[in-house]
């Protein structure tokens, strides 16, 4: 019962109630009509046995047998009359009704006055008397039932005529007047069931009178209005934004699109540029060899002529050329640097770092460098560039603790914001904090190449190979108190 | 031999009498007593509603202690019985029912003429009673005890008899001369 339809519900609950009326109703009017009826067949039995007695008073009191049975065989005319007798004064049996009949109907004597229901009869005893004190004897009387049973089977019958009829009207009232109470609850059902399946929020339930439904039906209606007006403002802001969005992006594609031309012009500028330092750098170095090599010739071949003026200058012509060859040595590098293809893989920076110090060392016996390099240091990259920026770092510390007592050079790394940092420190001739950003450019110097030799191209090659390979690399130093470079992959 | 014969008779006689006559007259004190209340007697004969009703027997008392017997501690509406012994047709005074015995068999008539339209019910059972004049008469058929009332006379008496009791009696009438 608890999933039926509220119809149905209504309609059960209706005729539930109304069943249950009709049926104690029916019970009480055949019960009432029973008893009534018994009583009604008591006292006719009553009456009929003190008519019957009455008319029988002189033939008990002068004892005549056939006036008796006369009187008796009055109840002929009452079908359901079973049995009677008369009995004297003694409770000797005078006459009987059938004359002929059985001990078993008729008791052998009279019992105490009374009627009663016995069985399928109803037997009574009455005295005879005449006037108001004389007992003269007992008449006794049997009746059957079927009278009783008849009125029953009667009651019984409209009782249950009446019941099949008055739940038939109850029925038929309950399916028309339950629609009072379901009709609203169920438009209410329908329309959330439709306004929550088609998100339909424009639908409203109808409303079917001022009654506490009536008012459901309200606040539901003004509870989907609500919901309709949130869900255009939302759709408003929604659209807003697309629209915000759409010319954003549009936006950010010319940016990007400009940004792409840049790059690429950039690009092509930069190849551009390589490749022309590349041919100059190359082309350069014919020309360099033939002043060398010519200056040489003249050195050699031709030195008593040219006298120790002569051959000084030559000598620094000899000296200025190898510089000049150097240096294009390292522009070339540069060069090969940013057009190299790069082969990522694992690379032992610890075992390569000692490699270039025993290297160091062995070029330079007469200088004592102290060299620190922490074991275990790994990276990813292309091991023959991570060499050129190891080598370049580790010879630049070398060099610059080259008026230092007690030299040291130091190759670690720290963890920093959850990445590597590697680490080359020295306590050198260090640097003026000043010029930081000039470090890393092409040429640029911030030692004279009396003090400290070199062409100016090494940190910017670092720099490049860092770049490459995505990472960032700067420095940290005062003067006289050593360098740090950091750099990460 | 004949004497024998004599005894055997007497002595059946005898018997004969005892126990069917004990009987026959225990029944009809008892009707006598019935009677009571099947008759009416006129108001002049009851001015006193607690007056007794009282049965007389007129000559040898057949009934012995019977009638004694039935009405004792008996009552008709607030009036009680009472039994009185007649010898003489003078003694009688108030009686409402007169029992006639058969001693008197012969002066039936006479004792009838006696009592004229006095309101008493005489009841005997002596041969042709009713046809007599007599009012109800006491017949032995077949060893039972049926009446026969002489209607007219009771009326003529003014002695009221009820129906039902004339429904269980056989109607005489006393011959016209």
């Amino acid at each position: 019962m608890r999933d039926w339809p509220i119809k149905r519900k209504l309609t059960a609950i209706f005729l539930l109630i109304s069943g249950l009326v009709l049926v104690l109703t029916s019970a009480a009017f055949v019960t009432y009509q029973v008893v009534t009826f018994r009583q009604t067949m008591r006292s006719n039995l009553a009456t009929r046995a003190q008519i019957l007695a009455a008319n029988s008073t002189a033939a008990l009191a002068f004892a005549n047998e056939a006036d008796a049975r006369e009187i008796l065989s009055a109840l002929k005319y009452d079908p359901h009359m079973v049995a009677a007798a008369l009995y004297d004064r003694d409770g000797r049996v005078l006459a009987t009704y059938p004359v002929a009949a059985s001990a078993d109907l008729i008791p052998a004597a009279p019992q105490p006055d009374g009627y009663r229901f016995e069985g399928a009869r109803l037997v009574g005893f009455t005295p005879v008397a005449q006037g108001a004190n004389q007992r003269l004897g007992t008449l006794y009387i049997a009746s059957d039932t079927k009278a009783v049973s008849d009125a029953l089977r009667l009651s019984g019958i409209i009782a249950i005529v009446v019941l099949a009829i008055a739940l038939l009207a109850a029925y038929a009232l309950a399916a028309a007047l339950q629609g009072r109470i379901s009709a609203p609850i169920l438009a209410l059902a329908e329309t959330a069931t439709a306004a929550s399946t088609r998100q339909d929020y424009s639908l409203r339930a109808p409303k079917f009178g001022e009654d506490e439904l009536g008012t459901l039906t309200d606040a539901f209606n003004q509870m989907l209005g609500r919901i309709e007006e949130q869900k255009q403002e939302l759709q408003q802001h929604a659209t807003r934004l697309e629209q915000r969005v759409a010319e954003r992006t549009e936006e950010l594609e010319h940016r990007n699109e400009a940004l792409r031309r840049n790059a690429a012009e950039l690009l092509a500028a930069n190849n551009e540029l390589d490749a022309f330092a590349y041919s100059v750098s190359h082309d350069l170095r014919a020309p360099l060899r033939s002043i060398d090599g010519f200056s040489q010739v003249l050195l050699e071949d031709y030195a008593t002529q040219l006298g120790d003026a002569g051959r000084d200058s030559l000598q620094r012509v000899r000296a200025a050329s190898q510089r000049m060859a150097t240096l294009i040595d390292d522009l070339l590098k540069l060069a090969r640097v940013t057009r190299a293809e790069m082969r990522t893989e694992r690379v032992d920076l610890s075992g390569m770092a000692r490699d270039i110090v025993v290297d160091i060392q062995r070029t330079t016996p007469d200088r004592q460098v102290e060299f620190a390099i922490a074991p275990g240091l790994e990276a990813q990259g292309d091991s023959r560039l991570l060499r050129v920026v190891l080598d370049n770092l580790l010879r630049n510390g070398w060099k610059y603790t080259g008026k230092q007592p007690q030299p040291r050079v130091e190759f670690a790394a720290v963890d920093e914001n959850g990445g590597r940092v590697f680490v080359v420190r020295d306590n050198g001739a260090g640097f003026d904090m000043r010029y930081a950003d000039k470090l890393f450019g092409v040429f640029q110097r911030l030692h004279s190449a009396a003090e400290f030799e070199g062409t100016g191209v090494g940190l910017a090659t670092v720099r490049r190979i860092i770049t490459r390979h995505g990472g960032r690399i700067w420095a940290e130093g005062a003067v006289d108190k050593g360098a740090t470079f950091y750099f990460t992959l | 031999m004949a004497l024998l014969k004599a005894v055997t008779v007497l002595t059946s006689a005898l018997l004969f009498v005892q126990s069917p006559r004990a009987s026959e007259y225990q029944v009809k004190a008892v009707f006598l007593f019935n009677f009571a209340q099947f008759v009416e007697w006129p108001a002049v004969a009851t001015p006193d509603p607690q007056m007794p009703v009282i049965i007389g027997i007129l000559g040898e008392d057949p009934l012995g202690t019977f009638l004694d017997e039935t009405v004792r501690g008996e009552r008709l509406g607030l009036r009680p019985f009472e039994i009185r012994r007649y010898r003489e047709l003078t003694d009688i005074k108030a009686c409402n029912i007169l029992f006639i015995s058969r001693s008197e068999n012969e002066r039936v008539a006479e004792i009838l003429a006696a009592l004229g339209k006095r309101p008493i019910l005489t009841v005997s059972d002596g041969d042709d009673f009713a046809k007599r004049g007599g009012m109800i008469e006491f017949v032995t058929d077949k060893n039972r005890i049926r009446l026969r009332i002489n209607l007219e006379a009771a009326q003529a008496a003014n002695v009221t008899i009820s129906s039902k009791l004339l429904r269980v009696a056989e109607i005489v009438r006393t011959p016209r001369r």
